[in-house]
């Protein structure tokens, strides 16, 4: 049934064209239409119940689907949670805990929580969390699934966090002229001693802008444990892989030094599209994903959303981008065929979900695809379902957002 | 004295993080995993480092990509599976989770 809506508005040129793509994957042998497994919705600690795509490590996304994103703030329990090593303590005591800051630095630091709350200054910033791989199931529609876990939108968040700036920690810490990086590593670890460790790396004029912080406070609160208790980076603007949880190590760096983590995993192709030949595995030369892209996702109706003609629809939804701020939101009803301007809320800071609405009167019957399209203050705007760039590892997903209803 | 007033501070201090004042408790989930095929060769190195949930949730895929996947535990994250272990657990995963094919995915 999705399929069909899909063709239907895709339309059958493209059709043949995913078919010349597709036709090396056909397999040799007829197989069955393999069913999707369905994962458990169970309750984690300080989390309603929540789909456990797995406990160990553990990777949690919303139970509620799109309806997450149509509020400007996604809460604590029902924000999604991705980790990427089995072994995180259960328990962080406070009174032993200490945030590391090392390497190039005239004074290294040695600071407890208590520390960070009151020896610097403190600051918020209302910001968007998601993962690299975020939404990557759509790419199936330009070609094949991609490698990693088939998120649907449901690897983003937006949340107010609170905290210190890097910036004062280094610039306490006294950065020396040989810096060049700042290494950045946690309490998760590996369960065998060879397997490399979850560290990350950006360069130190990144790590001295303003908007970074360690957050200590998330919504008002505690970071719940599984989202980094007691102290994670934020790193505004940017995907999620280096806004690193239960931060124990802050390392200024002389070097960049080669990781499993930054150099393999959350790779794009290093070419201006960050694309590749849908189908191409990784052979190709790689960056780290970085930035995030202009994009915008339906709150509301969801898929299949049955709705009786005459009626009015709120079309609801959430747009972001990489800190430039949101220009305008369209939306289509027609295939993308016709496009008109969203309503946007008020902008809460330039790193946050922009609300936006559309008031649609249901005159006819049938059935109808619902396309947002987010353009940014710098003229980004979202790639159409058939234009988005494949890459092999599925990250920066940000085409076109589709849903499919019936009018009745 | 002094101990006392040690052990009000701790007291205090256990009251201001009661929410992570004892260990969380981290529910266990368990995935489904088909029988067959040498399937505890597959229990016994995939699931050193992670659920079984990371391979429901990739779908069906093809002979190439799993192959690739055993390859990248091992290469990268250091799994210490033998090559013939590998070639078994590569079968039960192509089997059970997967389809035949010449192409990569």
């Amino acid at each position: 049934m999705k399929h069909l809506n899909r063709r239907h508005f895709l339309g059958a040129g493209l059709l043949l064209g995913a078919s010349t793509l597709l036709g090396k994957e056909l397999p040799t042998k007829p197989i069955a239409i393999p069913q999707e497994y369905v994962p458990p919705i169970i309750a984690f600690p300080e989390k309603k119940p929540m789909i456990a795509v797995s406990d160990r490590p553990p990777l949690l996304k919303s139970a509620k689907g799109r309806e997450l994103f149509t509020q400007p703030i996604t809460p604590n329990d029902e924000f999604f949670v991705r980790w990427h090593l089995p072994d995180i303590p259960t328990f962080v005591d406070l009174n032993t805990f200490r945030l590391e800051v090392k390497g190039e630095v005239n004074t290294p630091l040695s600071l407890s929580v208590d520390d960070l709350k009151s020896k610097f200054e403190p600051t918020e910033i209302t910001a968007v969390l998601q993962c690299g791989g975020n939404s990557r199931k759509y790419y199936k529609n330009v070609g094949p699934a991609t490698h990693g876990v088939q998120w649907d939108h449901g690897a983003m968040g937006c949340a107010v966090w609170k905290g210190v700036r890097l910036k004062d920690l280094l610039e306490h810490a006294g950065v020396k002229e040989s810096a060049r990086w700042v290494g950045l590593n946690g309490l998760e670890k590996p369960a065998m001693e060879e397997t490399p460790d979850f560290f990350r790396e950006m360069a130190i004029a990144e790590a001295l802008e303003d908007q970074i912080i360690v957050a200590y406070s998330m919504n008002g609160e505690d970071l719940p444990y599984l989202n980094g208790f007691p102290l994670r980076l934020v790193i505004p603007g940017h995907f999620a892989d280096s806004w690193v949880k239960m931060l124990t190590e802050i390392t200024v760096l002389d070097r960049y030094q080669k990781s499993f983590f930054m150099d393999v995993a959350y790779t794009v192709p290093d070419n201006d599209c960050e694309c590749v030949v849908s189908g191409s595995d990784f052979e190709y030369k790689r960056k780290p994903i970085a930035s995030m892209k202009v994009k915008s996702v339906i709150g509301y109706p969801s898929s299949d959303t049955v709705i009786k003609k005459g009626s009015k629809v709120k079309v609801t939804g959430v747009a972001f981008d990489q800190g430039k701020g949101i220009k305008e939101v369209m939306i289509s009803l027609d295939g993308g065929k016709s496009w008109s301007a969203a309503k946007l809320a008020a902008e809460n800071g330039k790193y946050a979900f922009r609300m936006w609405t559309y008031e649609w009167e249901t005159k006819s019957k049938g059935d109808f695809s619902i396309m947002a399209r987010a353009i940014n203050r710098i003229g980004n705007i979202q790639p159409q379902v058939d234009e988005i760039g494949w890459n092999a590892g599925g990250y920066q997903y940000n085409a076109v957002d589709v849903v499919n209803v019936k009018i009745v | 004295m002094k101990k006392l007033f040690l052990t009000a501070l701790i007291l205090g201090a256990t009251t201001l993080f009661a929410q992570v004042a004892k260990p969380i408790e981290m529910p266990y989930v368990d995935y489904p995993m088909a029988k067959g095929d040498h399937d505890e060769v597959a229990q016994q190195y995939c699931l050193i480092c992670h659920s079984w949930g990371y391979v429901l949730n990739q779908g069906k895929k093809s002979r190439p990509y799993w192959k690739g996947t055993v390859q990248k535990m091992v290469n990268e994250f250091k799994a210490p599976i033998s090559k013939e272990d590998q070639q078994t657990i590569t079968n039960y995963l192509v089997k059970h989770y997967g389809y035949e094919t010449t192409s990569a995915h």
